[in-house]
């Protein structure tokens, strides 16, 4: 039995519902602008990827999540309506939750009931499953910028236990002075906007996003077949140079998936656009697939750094290019740097018989996570 | 004795937070960063924010202090300089 | 598929810190990588004779990075502004970081939110998966005085550990209803 994807959901930078995203793939559009939303000069960069009239004042992340899963569920309607709610299962990703709670709590303002509860990530889990209908087992992922890669790994491992017969998926963040300050204190965020894999690039954007999936065991268009992890045991904050920990993500993962490297079609870097990720991820995918690296192209351009929802909602970019047998591009990329994947793709192409894919992430910790997807 | 330098080294264990050594093991000359003191780019970016914090120097490039934390007397000789030109 | 043991197993609280010897950088780390690291120093596990590529990293926590959230975010008007090392530690998953480097260890890692229970299930998973042949599982919880001040909880700082492993013999082979290993380690170390 395998463990297929039967709905997706998503807000993003580029606007709510999955047409708009399938929409930018095809423009290779960006969603990053120069935003007035915090409105301080102090960050290094003001552009970030916001969703269009976002900045809701309270309870931001409880309410992108909950738009991801209705979308996501109407989707999987069909799938969802023949189990009971104690066999639907929930699993949460995301790195600060509603962390404008606590900006509004340290700083003297007021704050409601439940802003304040989904301050706690497990709180806000346990909100959304009760409100999406999933009495099932609750599990809640915060694991930096892989939650989104390692939410769907438990997903599909809760399936395969057989603790479960369908999985609501949901990866959250949401745009704040909080992350902005600190990415701002570690001079991480390229004032001009990220740039991945950009001989000019210098740093990262934010973005916010609510992205979900439902997974249940079963026949479908996409299957989960595998997925890896490691951590490089080197630096809190900077990869291991020589990129030696997501290649053993990667392996993992292929292995898992019990395939090669070259039976995969196209992989979605984590491609941050910082210089170092962007050096060291170039490095890793030599390393696996030496010198016949499969079309590459990232999506941070796109939509900002999304941390906890990233892994999700990129997940759905790799299942939306499958369901149109069409290869992303690399929005904001101008100018491929010396030593980039050789096949990076710049502008979307159209693909011939796209079958695995292969989606990167890494994080502060040292974490890095890989998910490999079958189409067909 | 310079009491700058002297000054630096006891801002720098008390903001890196920094245990089980004193100022007197803190060579004037010694690296601070990758050998002698070790220190990485995290604390390169604390140091930055201790220099404004106490000193009320910006450091806009982060380049721009790269030269000054090669020791604690290269450290003592930048502050000098910004504050004699401001 | 072998039996899952439990070789070692510690609780540790605040005052158990000064215990081990972790160096000139240890106050770098935030209160809950502290702590959490004094646990499996505690555990008393020779890692450099273990496969470390194998050793799996599994933690659960209620707060995770409250207390520092608080702290950095309550300094960030300060002049020279937010301080970058305290932003490094506002993310609930930075103790896996500090043990991985600490100890070498490239092996997969979960961090889990919202207690202990479902902690020791999903590192049992992870080794009859071969994901792993071994697993460190840690639950650490802190908030501190001024967190419990600012969001109405209760003041707290502890942590407890377990290593998993696979075909050995140990303290407790591994029940399939051990999933909380807050009740598990107050059995074991006693």
């Amino acid at each position: 039995m395998e463990i297929t994807v039967v709905g997706c959901g998503a807000v993003t930078a580029v606007g709510q519902g999955i047409d708009s995203l399938r929409a930018a793939i095809r423009a290779n559009s960006s969603g990053l602008r120069s935003c007035a939303r915090f409105k301080t000069p102090i960050y290094q960069s003001d552009i970030l990827g916001a969703v269009p009239n976002g900045g809701l004042v309270d309870d931001p992340v409880f309410h992108l999540a909950d738009l991801a899963l209705r979308e996501a569920r109407a989707q999987a309607a069909a799938t969802l309506d023949k189990f009971p709610p104690a066999r639907i299962g929930f699993v949460l990703s995301t790195t600060k939750a509603n962390i404008e709670a606590l900006e509004r709590l340290i700083d003297g303002r007021p704050c409601s009931e439940s802003a304040q509860k989904h301050l706690q990530a497990h709180g806000l889990a346990a909100d959304l499953a009760a409100t999406h209908g999933a009495a099932g087992p609750v599990q809640t992922i915060s694991l930096a910028c892989v939650s989104g890669i390692v939410a769907i790994q438990q997903a599909a491992k809760l399936l395969q236990r057989d603790a479960v017969d369908a999985v609501l998926v949901v990866g959250v963040d949401c745009l704040s002075p909080f992350v902005a300050a600190g990415f701002s204190a570690l001079r991480a965020l390229d004032p001009l906007g990220c740039r991945p894999f950009d001989r000019d690039r210098n740093g990262l954007s934010l973005g916010e996003s609510g992205a979900a999936l439902v997974l249940a065991r079963g026949h479908g268009e996409i299957t989960i077949c595998g997925w890896g992890g490691s951590n490089d045991a080197n630096h809190l904050t900077g990869p291991a140079r020589d990129g030696s920990g997501l290649v053993l993500a990667m392996r993992r993962a292929l292995k898992a998936a019990k395939i090669s490297p070259r039976d995969i079609g196209y992989v979605n870097a984590h491609g941050t656009g910082t210089p170092y990720n962007d050096a060291m991820e170039s490095l890793a995918l030599r390393s696996v697939f030496g010198d016949e690296c499969p079309p590459v192209s990232a999506s941070k351009g796109m939509l900002g750094h999304t941390l906890g929802a990233a892994g999700i909602v990129e997940t759905i970019i790799c299942i939306l290019a499958a369901q149109e047998q069409l290869l992303p591009g690399t929005p904001r990329l101008t100018a491929p740097a010396d030593g980039a994947p050789t096949q990076l793709l710049k502008e979307p192409r159209a693909a011939t018989n796209l079958r695995h894919i292969l989606k990167l992430g890494t994080g502060f910790g040292g974490v890095n996570a890989a998910l490999v997807l079958r189409h067909g | 004795m310079d009491a700058l330098a002297n000054e630096l080294k006891i801002r720098i264990i008390e903001t890196l937070k920094l245990q089980d050594i004193t100022p007197a093991q803190i060579d004037d000359e010694a690296p601070l960063f990758g050998a002698g003191l070790g220190l990485d780019s995290i604390d390169a970016l604390e140091l930055v924010v201790m220099l404004e914090k106490y000193y009320g120097i910006v450091i806009k490039d982060i380049e721009e202090g790269r030269p000054a934390f090669a020791s604690i007397s290269s450290l003592a000789a930048f502050i000098r300089a910004r504050k004699s030109s401001p | 598929m072998a039996n899952l043991v439990i070789t070692a197993a510690s609780i540790v609280t605040p005052d158990d810190l000064n215990r081990f010897q972790f160096g000139m950088r240890f106050g770098r780390l935030d209160s809950v990588c502290q702590l959490g690291l004094a646990a499996v120093e505690a555990l008393g596990i020779d890692f450099a004779s273990q496969p470390r590529d194998q050793v799996g990293i599994c933690v659960a926590t209620d707060n995770g990075s409250l207390s520092t959230d608080v702290e950095y975010w309550r300094r960030r008007n300060e002049p020279g502004g937010a301080s970058p090392s305290l932003f490094v530690y506002t993310l609930p998953s930075m103790v896996i970081g500090e043990i991985a480097i600490r100890h070498g260890l490239t092996g997969p890692t979960l961090c889990l939110m919202g207690g202990s229970d479902g902690l020791l299930t999903e590192a049992a998973d992870m080794l009859r998966r071969d994901e792993a042949t071994a697993c460190i599982c840690v639950y650490c919880d802190v908030v501190s005085a001024l967190a419990a001040e600012t969001i109405h909880l209760p003041a707290t700082a502890r942590a407890c550990a377990v290593y998993l492993q696979r075909g050995v013999q140990g303290l407790h082979v591994l029940a399939a209803n051990d999933r909380d290993i807050i009740p598990l380690c107050a059995k074991l170390c006693t």
